[in-house]
């Protein structure tokens, strides 16, 4: 699917550049619209104590995601680094790994 | 000064500590807590857990968790006690109060809404089970606290 996608894609790009002039305007390009992973599961309060939930994003050096990465809204990331930080002083996940 | 407040204490014994250190503890807990008018609601024992990391020498601990309700008072003498006492090598004291409301609201606020669109839409304002994915989900937001914790 994705390979046809891009596929097409190159054959756009081509035309444009035939094309050139003709005012075959912007390429329609599709970006995946990325949700916030805990609007999509209605997740509403962050538990600092479920190590599982925030295991999804603690990267292997143990630092906090940035939210380009991590995906979170603004409110979630902000709870999200909270909980980070009360597990981290409770020993549940590490401040550094190396 | 004394409002009362919903907090969160986990306190980490060390591996070694016996049960009657770790039950000592608890009634020290209870004992500050009925002191400020305070009460423990309820206590869970994680039992013993793998440190992420080392604090001091120890590589284990023992997890305990009180769910309290006092004032902030209560929490500074649960503080200062529990940074004195040799058993507990690490403690975490959160007032929990009012992240729970924000995310009742949060919660009811969503739930509101769906049935506001689904009503707009002609259909039933409850989801069948079928429909959703968590199926049990009840109006009120009262019961999905449970899940939350």
């Amino acid at each position: 699917m994705s390979e046809e996608r891009g596929g097409r894609g190159g054959g756009r790009g081509r035309d444009k550049k035939d094309d050139k002039g003709k005012g075959e305007g912007r390429r329609t390009f599709s970006r995946r619209r990325r949700v916030c992973k805990f609007c999509a599961e209605k997740i509403d309060y962050i538990n600092y104590k479920d190590v599982r939930q925030l295991a999804g994003f603690i990267p292997e050096r143990g630092k906090l995601q940035p939210r380009r990465i991590s995906g979170a809204c603004a409110t979630h990331q902000r709870k999200l680094q909270t909980a980070i930080a009360r597990a981290r002083q409770l020993a549940l996940i590490p401040y550094v790994t190396d | 000064m004394n409002i009362e407040r919903q907090y969160e204490l986990v306190y980490i014994a060390g591996p070694d500590s016996s049960e009657a250190e770790i039950a000592d503890l608890h009634t020290q807990v209870e004992q500050i807590a009925a002191r400020f008018n305070g009460r423990i609601e309820k206590t869970e024992n994680w039992g013993k857990r793998k440190l992420a990391y080392e604090i001091g020498r120890h590589r284990e601990g023992v997890y305990v968790l009180e769910h309290l309700y006092g004032t902030g008072e209560m929490t500074k003498e649960l503080d200062r006690r529990l940074k004195v006492s040799d058993v507990v090598i690490r403690h975490l004291i959160v007032r929990i109060d009012e992240d729970l409301e924000v995310a009742t609201r949060a919660t009811t606020r969503r739930k509101e809404e769906s049935v506001r669109r689904r009503v707009a839409r002609g259909l039933p304002p409850e989801p069948d089970p079928s429909e959703r994915r968590g199926g049990d989900d009840d109006m009120d937001g009262d019961g999905g606290m449970e899940d939350m914790r």
